[in-house]
């Protein structure tokens, strides 16, 4: 495991991140998914949930959580611990240290019975993940997303949800899914990030009695298979008892975060759609009153652009037609002056902005190891600076349409 | 001016308010490069019946509130948005219940959005063509949130508790109500909650706190604004029942959602016994409800709620509630449970570990939130329009006891105020 120190004073809190990677597989999801809910139910020290939470709570209320997401061509489990700097507070133990102890137990040592899993805890999570999964479809936008994301890369590990498929829990107890956590902790890259008013050789003697891993894990992510859109877009329709319809476009990008190219498509994806002075916004939105989002999202590691926007079902062909144009029009370089200056800055103003939350540096830390890149904000900054025009002409004629979503209601169903 | 020093927080708050009545707070945070700016009017979805002093009392259409914050953004020289981002400010707006607030954050330029967030807040520019373009968009809007079934199973709840206070009507309106607008009612209610007087400016980040409460106060010296006296804001008499104790919707859901609640007493509207009244059933409702509770774990184990379960305590001019509950398999076997749990704890009382615990967790929860330049502007002004202060929190919990939650838990939890709100999905959905 890889330990990264990010010390600063700004923040009252240390924030803890553990980021632990496998290449996405149809075999391997969804045990991988449901790990980290069963390793919430308790740890050797504190094996009842109850007492695994109080805990949490007598440690000023610690922040634990996970998150589990989609990198490239990776399935990713993060870990999260965030605490109140002691000087904050009275308190009899070092926070940092417990605070490591807890998580590296919460990972390594989670409650067990007869060699394995709690069959308690692993039957209750299986039903939260099953539930999870089809829970998706009570928040529209989200559902229309991830559609739109798993018709494109239908054949591709990609589709799969990180969550896992519901077909695969009845079949995992806890012995199977213990044995399929053991070895995703012997196969997966780990990498431990903190952050606060601390360093590392104050981390790292704590970070090695607290966690017990096993030797030889890879240290390295590989890069994400780039792939080319379809030669013609495909268009899927689906009906759904909802009012609004969803317009989601898939698309797919000619670099991704490790490419000298990457700052292109940055500013490219900032006046296609990110933000509300974009191109979508402006011509969707406020000229033509269709909606009240739309936008443009890039996904820097899979090379895949998004565009959503919510409208009117009788206006699919008129939203879609301006949504093209927009494509059109930068890939035929017209991008105005304003536009670019505009971009630039707002870019310029996230990148300086993470600087202030410490899970946004860790996170954007993170991006480096994913793609094998050494930048910073600063040089992310400078070489969004020095894109030009032709630049953003040139990684707009990479971006091709692959796939057109929309989601509307079922009235005149066939 | 005076400077407020918080030392165990390590932080410092300067406030002043301007001769035209503004209130200016800057909180400079040492070492972060971001500053966040918040400009708020009192003056949210529930104002609808008012008087301005010198005028008729009027009544305006549902939504109005958030339709004006929505054509605040429309200059006559263009979109808003576009000088922001010009200068590399990344802007925003929202409507509340009881606010209207507009807000910036940038990492460079600060002065210069500070003076485009106070100029383009106090230049209303509305136009019949500008207005009738927005009701399309606001649709839209509308139509988002009818389709998401959180908000429906939500603001159901508030539907079920009240008939009559405004905090019921959805906060964009409806689609007929919107578009009943026209710019003149935009500039009635502009002319009533804009003025200096109603507004209060919050900064902070990396900023120089001189310097920058001297730029403000030259901004707002170029600014002429006719004297405005006291705003009279009428609220509908609301009867201590319920409307309705159920209240039903159908949406394509996985599983049904259902939120509950007590309607009580709006209780004192504000200074310290207020925040002590909101903060008391917060560390209530958590003690009982929260993960680490027995009942919790209970709940979970039969299968009755998931992570979404969740509380909270809503309270406003005329108005107090809570709201408990996710999305579960049965909604009547939740409601039974938790009522039950409820009965019982007030019974038994909560024990004095529990609390304490509770109490500790809460603390924690609050410092961390510090961290977030965006939180601590947005409850320190809530605070403040309620008459505390935030960075007194900690001491407010200090000084809490177990008896006091107590008598909290038994003055809210009256079951004969209790409602439900249920989403359910229909046959053929998902």
């Amino acid at each position: 495991m890889r330990v990264h120190v990010l010390p600063t004073e700004r923040f009252k809190t240390y924030a803890l991140s553990l980021f632990i990677g496998i290449p996405l597989s149809e075999s391997r999801v969804t045990p991988v998914a449901l790990t980290p809910f069963v390793l919430r139910r308790g740890t050797a020290s504190y094996p009842e949930t109850i007492s695994f939470r109080e805990r949490l709570d007598h440690l000023y209320g610690a922040g634990f959580g996970f998150d589990l997401y989609k990198r490239g061509d990776y399935q990713i489990v993060q870990m999260r611990l965030d605490i109140i700097n002691d000087r904050f507070v009275s308190s009899d133990e070092s926070l940092l240290k417990e605070a490591i102890r807890f998580l590296g137990e919460a990972l390594t040592a989670p409650a067990l019975e007869d060699g394995h899993f709690r069959t308690r805890y692993v039957e209750a999570e299986k039903t939260t993940v099953e539930r999870r999964i089809e829970a998706i479809v009570n928040d529209k936008i989200r559902y229309a997303a991830e559609r739109c994301v798993a018709e494109m890369c239908k054949d591709e590990p990609y589709r799969l949800l990180a969550l896992g498929r519901k077909e695969d829990l009845p079949g995992l107890d806890a012995a199977k899914l213990h044995k399929q956590y053991e070895e995703w902790l012997g196969s997966a890259v780990l990498d431990l990030y903190v952050s606060g008013d601390t360093s590392l050789a104050e981390v790292v003697p704590l970070v090695e009695n607290a966690f017990r891993l096993p030797a030889g894990s890879p240290d390295r992510y590989a890069p994400p298979e780039l792939r080319k859109p379809r030669s013609e877009p495909q268009t899927v329709v689906e009906r759904l008892e909802v009012g609004q319809g969803k317009l989601n476009m898939g698309l797919r990008t000619a670099s991704t975060y490790g490419d000298a190219h990457y700052p292109a498509l940055l500013v490219y994806n900032g006046i296609l759609g990110a933000f509300p002075h974009s191109k979508l916004f402006i011509n969707v939105r406020e000229k033509a009153s269709l909606a009240y989002y739309a936008s443009s999202r890039l996904d820097g590691h899979k090379g895949l652009l998004t565009i959503q926007s919510g409208i009117e079902i009788e206006n699919f062909e008129r939203a879609l037609g301006i949504i093209r144009e927009q494509l059109a029009a930068i890939q035929a370089g017209q991008i105005s002056v304003e536009e670019m200056e505009r971009t630039k800055a707002m870019l310029a103003n996230q990148l300086r902005e993470l600087q202030d939350s410490a899970y946004e540096r860790i996170s954007f830390d993170f991006n480096n190891v994913l793609s094998a890149t050494e930048r910073t904000g600063e040089s992310l900054l400078a070489e969004v600076e020095a894109v030009t025009p032709e630049q953003v002409t040139e990684a707009a004629r990479g971006v091709g349409l692959d796939t057109i979503y929309f989601l509307r209601d079922r009235k005149g169903e066939g | 001016m005076t400077v407020r020093n918080y030392p165990k927080l390590q932080e410092t708050l300067l406030v002043a308010k301007l001769d035209n009545g503004l209130e200016v707070f800057i909180l400079p945070k040492p070492g972060f490069t971001k500053t966040y700016a918040t400009f708020t009017t009192r003056y949210g979805s529930v104002d609808n019946r008012f008087r301005a002093a010198g005028h008729e009392e009027r009544r305006v259409p549902d939504g109005i509130a958030h339709f004006l914050e929505h054509k605040m953004f429309e200059e006559p020289e263009g979109d808003v948005f576009a000088r922001f981002a010009s200068q590399g400010a990344s802007a925003n707006a929202f409507t509340s219940f009881d606010r209207t607030v507009y807000l910036f954050s940038a990492t460079g330029a600060v002065e210069a959005n500070v003076d485009t967030l106070l100029d383009f807040v106090q230049n209303p520019y509305f136009t019949d063509e500008n207005v009738e373009k927005e009701k399309g968009i606001i649709v839209q809007e509308i139509n988002m949130y009818r389709d998401n079934a959180d908000w429906r199973v939500y603001f159901g709840l508030i539907e079920a508790l009240y008939r009559n206070h405004p905090v019921h009507i959805d906060i964009a309106g409806t689609p007929d109500s919107v578009r009943s607008i026209t710019k003149e009612m935009l500039y009635d209610c502009y002319r009533t909650f804009y003025h200096p007087s109603n507004m209060t400016l919050f900064i902070v980040g990396g900023v120089d706190a001189d310097a920058m409460l001297e730029r403000i106060k030259a901004n707002q010296a170029r600014k002429t604004f006719e004297p405005a006296g006291p705003i009279e804001r009428f609220f509908p008499e609301e009867s201590a029942e319920v409307r309705t104790p159920r209240k039903e919707a159908t949406l394509p859901v996985s599983l049904p959602k259902c939120i509950f609640g007590y309607k009580e007493e709006p209780g004192p509207q504000s200074g310290d016994a207020a925040i002590r009244r909101e903060l008391t059933t917060k560390l209530m409702l958590d003690a009982l409800l929260g993960a680490s509770s027995p009942l919790y774990q209970e709940l979970y184990d039969d299968n009755l709620i998931s992570d979404s379960f969740g509380h909270e305590y809503n309270t406003g001019p005329g108005y107090a509630f809570s709201a408990i509950g996710g999305d579960t398999r049965d909604p009547d076997a939740l409601l039974a449970k938790v009522g039950q749990a409820f009965a019982q704890a007030a019974e038994r009382g909560i024990e004095e570990a529990v609390f304490e615990r509770t109490r500790r967790k809460r603390i924690g929860a609050y410092l961390r939130m510090l961290n977030s330049p965006e939180a601590i502007a947005g409850e320190y002004t809530r605070y403040y329009l309620k008459g505390g202060d935030l960075f007194k929190v900690v001491e407010l919990y200090e000084s809490m006891t177990v008896g006091e939650i107590n008598e909290r838990l038994r003055e809210h939890a009256d079951p004969s105020r209790l409602a439900v709100s249920i989403v359910r999905g229909g046959e053929g959905s998902a």
